[in-house]
């Protein structure tokens, strides 16, 4: 099976944008192994497109601004101690940095190809 | 003098505004790895030759961009990536750092030493795919590029920006023209800058040239870049571009640069594999389709500049390996349209100890006599012609005995024209001694001197002009025609020389 036809299915196993798990049984079923594997795949990115991942040291209550920012995605907060300070925002394949360790990181990129 | 409490006040507004730069990033999930070539989801906003960055630091760049996906060519090992593992790009082309500090050091395609020498700063990142410089930038190439060895000088000149295609079968001595051209630049007041970039070939034989340019004293001014046989074929597939683009560093300086792709056979077959694994579709001799683009693209970045753009050269010399003397073939017949000319070497040439093995008939410069000294123009104007005569009535005369006087003394002339072309290896003459040789066989001044003893003579000659007639080789030496005073000289030398010589 191609891949388009893969895609028609992962986008026929949602009702109302939630994943209908009779479809998903059914589908399921009827894949060969290594087009099931295709069809898990597909269904993991489209919910990774679906969602937003907030990541940030401290456990942020301020969530419903990026619902507000981001209406349609599911936001999905991580606590991350590794960033120091400020928020990692990553939808699906973009990646929005406002943190200190990104700033250091950049320093120190820096430092690194310039100096010995 | 100013203000110690404004400087810290100065950093201190810095530091409120410090760190409100966002970076945005482009991540993906590896998907597939297959041989070096990896197929990853994300990478939306991915360019097509970007570099991209692994989880552990590894280095890759976009080949191929699909509708989800983008398949990327991995340089470095490919076992340690996984599929599932991230990847993100890093917007920007691939580069390599280039500096004067890369002189006489080997590396690889990235810029990576590949000596015991102390490690090379960074300098300026030179893209590896550029689009040659335009028609109005470029002027016609006019200087000549020496390189010492006398049938080539003489017959196929080589100028500077130039493109000039060394073709032949395996063990003719192709490797030992562009080693012999390097080590030539030497005698230049101002060396030619000499770029050496091995494909595919055995790291022995890489570090026999290596030790060859360094006993010679010619690593000074060179560079190695380094794709061996057993690098990955990405790495092999980007060395030719990693050579021309450190070669367009020197060129923005407005130095001449020579580049040798040793060589591009192998660069065909690294691009192939490549391919077949990216599944692009395969054409003739399962090349892609694009294997004409891979040469023309790399060979079009030879140039020379107009003044106003600095004057700088870049010559080529691509290297082409054939099977049994087919030039006919798919790689060979590509490169020979793309170049400015071809130095054609073949076997049986090499075997009958004509050496180096360059037939004649078959080779050409397509700059012709522009990209030469009017010292060399004039003293071997005819002698292609004369050759050509030759071995024509050579093929001929197998079939009768009785020849005329007027065929019999072409016949002799022929011979002692493909003699004297004879030179060893790593033996690159200076213009005045090539033109001297010439000058002695083409004016008949050497037609009673046997065959046998023409190697000795010649070089006895050369001594002997070093020590007695200095003043001819001086001459000799100003790349003007030489004056009827010179050529007079020179036949008072040789006469005199023949009296001494046994």
């Amino acid at each position: 099976m191609n891949s388009k036809k893969i895609e028609k299915l992962v986008l026929a196993s949602y009702s109302d944008s939630f994943l209908n798990q009779k479809k998903v049984n059914k589908i399921s079923t009827l894949l060969s192994k290594s087009d099931f594997k295709k069809y898990i795949n597909g269904l993991r990115l489209t919910e990774k497109k679906k969602s937003l991942i907030v990541s940030s040291p401290i456990k942020n209550s301020d969530l419903k601004k990026f619902e507000k920012l981001f209406p349609n995605k599911k936001i999905i907060f991580k606590k991350d101690p590794k960033l120091m300070l400020g928020v990692r925002i990553v939808d699906n394949d973009i990646v929005y940095e406002f943190t200190l360790k990104n700033s250091l990181d950049k320093i120190l990129n820096y430092i690194e190809r310039n100096y010995d | 003098m100013i203000d110690n409490d404004k400087i810290i006040s100065e950093l201190e507004k810095k530091l409120m505004t410090y760190g409100g730069s966002s970076k945005t990033q482009n991540i993906g999930t590896v998907v597939k790895n297959t041989d070096g070539v990896i197929a990853a989801s994300g990478l939306s906003k991915a360019v097509m030759g970007e570099k991209v960055i692994f989880k552990d630091g590894e280095i890759g760049t976009i080949l191929n961009l699909d509708e989800d996906s983008a398949s990327i060519i991995l340089l470095a090992d490919a076992s340690s990536i996984k599929e599932g593992d991230s990847l993100k790009t890093s917007g920007q082309m691939l580069g390599i750092d280039v500096s004067e500090e890369l002189l006489g050091r080997v590396i690889d395609p990235l810029g990576n030493p590949l000596d015991d020498k102390p490690k090379i700063k960074k300098g300026k990142s030179m893209p590896l795919e550029k689009i040659a410089a335009g028609v109005t930038d470029r002027e016609p190439v006019s200087t000549p590029l020496k390189t010492g060895i006398k049938a080539i000088d003489s017959m196929i000149p080589i100028g500077r920006g130039q493109r000039e295609l060394i073709i032949g079968d395996r063990q003719t001595g192709k490797t030992a023209i562009a080693i012999d051209t390097i080590i030539n630049q030497k005698s230049n007041k101002e060396p030619v800058i000499c770029i050496y970039v091995a494909i595919g070939q055995k790291r022995s034989t890489i570090a026999q040239v290596i030790d060859r340019l360094s006993s010679e004293g010619a690593l000074s001014y060179s560079i190695i870049v380094c794709a061996s046989a057993s690098d990955p074929a990405a790495l092999q597939y980007l060395a030719p571009y990693a050579g021309i683009a450190i070669a367009e560093y020197f060129l923005e300086k407005g130095k001449d640069v020579l580049v040798v792709f040793d060589d591009l056979t192998k660069h065909a077959w690294a691009y192939r594999q490549i391919s077949l694994v990216l599944r692009r579709p395969a054409g003739r001799e399962a090349y892609p389709g694009d294997v004409f683009y891979l040469h023309s693209r790399l060979l079009e970045r030879s140039v020379k500049l107009n003044k106003e753009n600095g004057g700088g050269s870049i010559t080529a010399l691509p290297i082409i390996e054939t099977q049994a003397n087919d030039i006919s073939a798919y790689i060979p017949t590509n490169v020979i349209s793309i170049t400015d000319g071809q130095i054609y070497l073949q076997t049986d040439l090499f075997n009958v100890g004509i050496r180096p093995a360059i037939n004649v008939g078959q080779s050409v410069s397509r700059v012709g006599t522009s990209a030469q000294t009017p010292t060399i123009k004039s003293v071997s104007g005819k002698m292609k012609l004369e050759l050509a005569q030759y071995r024509e009535l050579a093929a001929f005369a197998q079939f009768g005995s009785e020849l005329d006087q007027q065929t019999q003394k072409q016949l002799d002339r022929g011979k002692r024209l493909t003699e004297i072309l004879k030179q060893p290896q790593y033996a690159p003459l200076t213009e005045n001694l090539e033109a001297l040789s010439i000058y002695a066989v083409t004016s008949g001044l050497m037609d009673d001197i046997p065959l046998e003893s023409f190697q000795r003579f010649e070089k006895d000659i050369h001594d002997f002009a070093r020590k007695h007639y200095q003043n001819v080789l001086e001459a000799l030496s100003t790349g003007e025609k030489p004056t009827e005073q010179t050529l007079k000289q020179i036949k008072k030398m040789v006469e005199e020389f023949k009296k001494r010589f046994e």
